[in-house]
């Protein structure tokens, strides 16, 4: 099933590459860097799921500010660092709250991927259920009202001459289906 | 050369300040030569952004780089399809892009609509210059695109700077999508104020009824497909090169792009309350008007560095100006509306609770809970900092858990609404055409439930899913059955005819059906693995049913960038399926590496391989795989809605027919009558239009 490989050869193309780079000095140096780079560092792998789930509460704070566990920076130490104390801390069986709070010492609140629910910040999670609720109520009101009115008397039109609106309609609906 | 685009810059200006200025002249004097001569002068801004435009490509093509803007955004060796591309890939060319198109939307409008309308068009004009004078404003004196690299000399003199190569492109930005992407989104923005103008337009000229909705009917529908690929594209170039195994992080730039497409879908839909029953003028109105300053509120929060943003140009001074232009436009649209709101007053009231027009009604306060929540998240962090002093942050988790119920309560309004009558329905009817679709649906619900599926919203995703094509599909088998026995026709060809007599109901449905197969793929998430391992050669990591097997790493070097490629065997069930080559990319001019994805898409799931590096330990290679499901609905999807605004968009037969019957009729002197057509289940009303 596993294929063969050729790691002994890569490894010895690697090295001709770096004795080369050696003779042709800063004519190189470029292509160099640019083999450094791509061997940068990548995040380290999550080890349980608990971790990966804490993750998913954090930023990175490399600046980019995505997900922790999204964090796409090619070489990204920052992540990579956080990400391997969860899973430090989770080893030593370190409660989830207990974990998320010694990162907002760390890093400040802006580590947390959502506003926590106290405070001022209390307001992020109640205005938008709030809001709707508010609207909500605001159209059935109005909805009321108007049945109230409508059963009293016709509702009134608008201020154009019906004989305007109504070949300005037609034309209208005309154009629209040209 | 840059004398020439600099200058066509400023000509532009003074052509649409002309515009502005001796349209609004000339509507208040009643002189119709200085109406017309400010619409050439609106026309004119065209041509000159379009020099501008050209010239600054002709710099690109060229590999002219005494252009900062040119040499920081290309290099020699970037391929000729960047270097066209390239024109959007900094603040300053993406403002004069946007110019253009504006100025190409702008020059279109009036250009079709020159003997039409001569009381909208002098005051659509004028409103249009105004928009495009501010985007003038910024390309000539705020972000020049035209700056070029000089350095002084001992005595002092400055001379232009040789520089032997560009800095080359983003390399985020050398995909193809990135060449689609932004400029389907920029036709997206800027259309938007096409059919905010027509509305303006008619409430300042106070033109009569719901002509301006008409007018627009296209123009919101056109803008609203460009809008909704350009926000699909931007995803599906997230997923693919981005490497982080998602499509949507609730980014602010994305976000940004989110708000407008709300409300525009919000409006789409309104606009059939005031064309059938001459209800919501205000709304209508306001909605449009909010779409457009949610463009430019969009386009300040890309460009102002106000909020962080992975996507957000560099910080600049520009927000000012938006801010000033935001306040300004919002400003006139509050006075137009003061002014003429007596001739918004509504024709007709809700009759009942339960018709379509009160599922319109729900449909706008869901979306406009949506667009709520999504612009409050993104600006609370703003808000939060100056209350408290402190900084928070605002991510996925918090859009996630606010917006998945209010999206599923739309997809619920989305099935309920097209099956409720105008007016008013009755229980029977309702029973009629509920009973079989919500069955259909809790079957659906109950049959993934007990093949352990059991995540709540992807369940209640599906649920509704599978209710809203049932009553898709049984919208069109009511009325292809009555056309098929009517005209004795296959039921197949009966629904194609069904479709072409009103194209708009039905491409609408078919929009609908689109909807439902992104949800799908959204829902499809919730299932989502993903398995980092450090893979030398001959290791192996597993994922679902799939074994991937570690073969080689190459490297690879072109005159752009120099790579590192891994060579993985799929296995599935022991046997081989597929090579992937996920790989890692250091781009030579602009010093940036970049990672390539393997993907293997198919309808049930996309394998997504990321090769991310190695090790910092031992230097071993890490591969990272993601298994997906049904990601590949979202696309598909996103097609469909394509497809079904394209056909939204044609002229229904039955109206071709009654114009042509019209014409026909006309010499003998018996007027407009309307074609003799089978009234259907699907399409009951004779004057049914959506």
């Amino acid at each position: 099933m596993i294929s063969a490989t050729n790691h002994g050869t890569r490894a010895n193309r690697v090295a001709e590459m770096r004795m080369a780079a050696a003779r042709s000095g800063p004519r190189l140096l470029l292509p160099l860097l640019a083999l450094m780079l791509l061997f940068a560092p990548a995040s380290v792998a999550q080890q349980t799921a608990r971790a990966k789930a804490i993750g998913q509460k954090l930023l990175c704070m490399c600046s980019c500010k995505q997900g922790l566990i999204a964090c796409n920076h090619v070489g990204c130490t920052t992540s990579r660092a956080m990400l391997k104390e969860i899973d430090e801390r989770v080893a030593r069986g370190d409660s989830d709250d207990l974990i998320l709070q010694s990162f907002v010492q760390e890093y400040g609140p802006t580590v947390l991927a959502e506003p926590p629910a106290k405070g001022f910040n209390w307001m992020a999670w109640v205005i938008p259920i709030l809001a709707p609720l508010l609207a909500l109520y605001i159209v059935w009101e109005m909805v009321r009202r108007w049945r109230r009115r409508a059963g009293l008397a016709p509702a009134g039109g608008p201020s154009v001459p019906a004989e305007l609106l109504d070949r300005a309609r037609h034309e209208s609906q005309q154009e629209s289906d040209e | 050369m840059d004398i020439f685009g600099s200058f066509a810059l400023l000509l532009a200006l003074v052509a649409a300040v002309y515009a502005l200025v001796a349209g609004i002249a000339g509507i208040l004097s009643r002189r119709v030569l200085l109406t017309k001569s400010a619409r050439h002068a609106g026309m004119a801004v065209f041509g000159l952004v379009t020099l501008a435009v050209a010239t600054l490509e002709y710099f690109f093509f060229t590999d002219n780089f005494s252009l900062a803007y040119v040499s920081s955004h290309s290099n020699r060796s970037l391929p000729l399809f960047y270097k066209f591309a390239a024109l959007w890939a900094g603040q300053e060319g993406s403002l004069l892009f946007w110019s253009w198109l504006l100025s190409i939307y702008g020059f279109w409008a009036l250009f079709l609509n020159r003997k039409r309308h001569p009381e909208l068009m002098p005051w659509f004009g004028v409103i249009v210059a105004g928009v495009q004078t501010f985007f003038l404003l910024l390309n000539n004196f705020v972000t020049n695109p035209f700056h070029i690299l000089a350095s002084a000399d001992a005595a002092g003199v400055f001379h232009v700077a040789r520089v032997a190569d560009g800095n080359g492109l983003n390399p985020l930005l050398q995909y193809p999508e990135m060449v689609i992407h932004p400029p389907m989104l920029y036709l997206g923005y800027t259309g938007f104020t096409i059919p905010f103008a027509f509305a303006l337009a008619a409430l300042l000229g106070r033109y009569p009824g719901e002509k301006w909705i008409h007018v627009t009917r296209r123009w919101t529908m056109l803008t609203w497909c460009f809008q909704s690929v350009g926000i699909l594209l931007g995803a599906h170039w997230a997923y693919a090169v981005l490497g982080w195994g998602g499509y949507w992080a609730w980014d602010p730039v994305e976000n940004a792009s989110l708000l407008p497409w709300i409300t525009g879908t919000a409006f789409l839909h309104s606009v059939m309350m005031q064309e059938k029953r001459g209800m919501m003028k205000v709304w209508n109105v306001w909605l449009v008007f909010v779409t457009f300053l949610l463009c430019i509120l969009g386009t300040f929060l890309t460009r102002s560095g106000v909020v962080s943003s992975v996507h957000a140009f560099a910080e600049s001074s520009i927000g000012g100006w938006f801010v000033a232009f935001l306040g300004l436009s919002f400003l006139v649209c509050l006075v137009a509306w003061w002014k003429n709101h007596d001739y918004l007053r509504s024709d007709h009231e809700l009759d009942s609770l339960v018709s379509r027009e009160s599922s319109f009604l729900f449909n706008n306060l869901v979306l406009l809970a949506a667009c709520f929540a999504v612009l409050w998240g993104t600006l609370f962090p703003v808000l939060s900092e100056w209350v408290t002093g402190s900084k928070i942050s605002v991510g996925p988790p918090f859009f996630n858990r606010i917006n998945v119920p209010i999206a599923l309560f739309l997809l619920l309004l989305t099935g309920a609404g097209p099956l409720l009558a105008w007016r008013r329905t009755s229980l029977d009817a309702l029973r009629r055409n509920f009973a079989w679709p919500l069955a259909g649906g809790v079957a659906a619900g109950v049959a993934v439930f007990t093949l352990g599926y059991r995540e709540f919203y992807p369940l209640v995703c599906l649920i509704l899913s599978v209710f809203v094509v049932l009553t898709i599909a049984a919208e069109f088998y009511r009325g292809a059955r009555v056309i098929a026995q009517h005209d004795g026709t296959n039921l197949l060809s009966a629904i194609g005819e069904l479709t072409m007599r009103n194209t708009r109901r039905y491409g609408g449905y078919i929009v609908h059906f689109g909807m439902v197969l992104v949800f799908i793929g959204i829902a499809g998430s919730a299932f989502n693995q993903d398995v980092q391992k450090e893979m030398p050669p001959g290791q192996s990591l597993s994922i679902g049913p799939y074994t991937i097997v570690s073969q080689d790493f190459d490297n690879m070097e072109t005159p752009v960038y120099q790579s590192e490629r891994a060579t993985l065997e799929v296995f599935r069930n022991g046997r081989s399926e597929m090579m992937l080559y996920p790989e890692r990319r250091f781009f030579i001019a602009s010093q940036q590496p970049e990672s390539r994805v393997a993907l293997e898409s198919s309808p049930l799931r996309d394998l997504y391989v990321v090769f991310a590096g190695r090790s910092p330990d031992n230097n071993q290679p890490i591969i990272h795989a993601y298994l997906n499901p049904l990601v590949k609905w979202i696309w598909l999807g996103g097609i469909v809605v394509v497809l079904g605004t394209g056909l939204a968009m044609l002229p229904s037969r039955r109206a071709v027919l009654a114009l042509r019957a019209a014409a026909e009729r006309a010499p003998a002197g018996e007027g407009f009558a309307p074609a003799r057509v089978p009234v259907v289940g699907g399409a009951s009303r004779a004057d049914s239009h959506d």
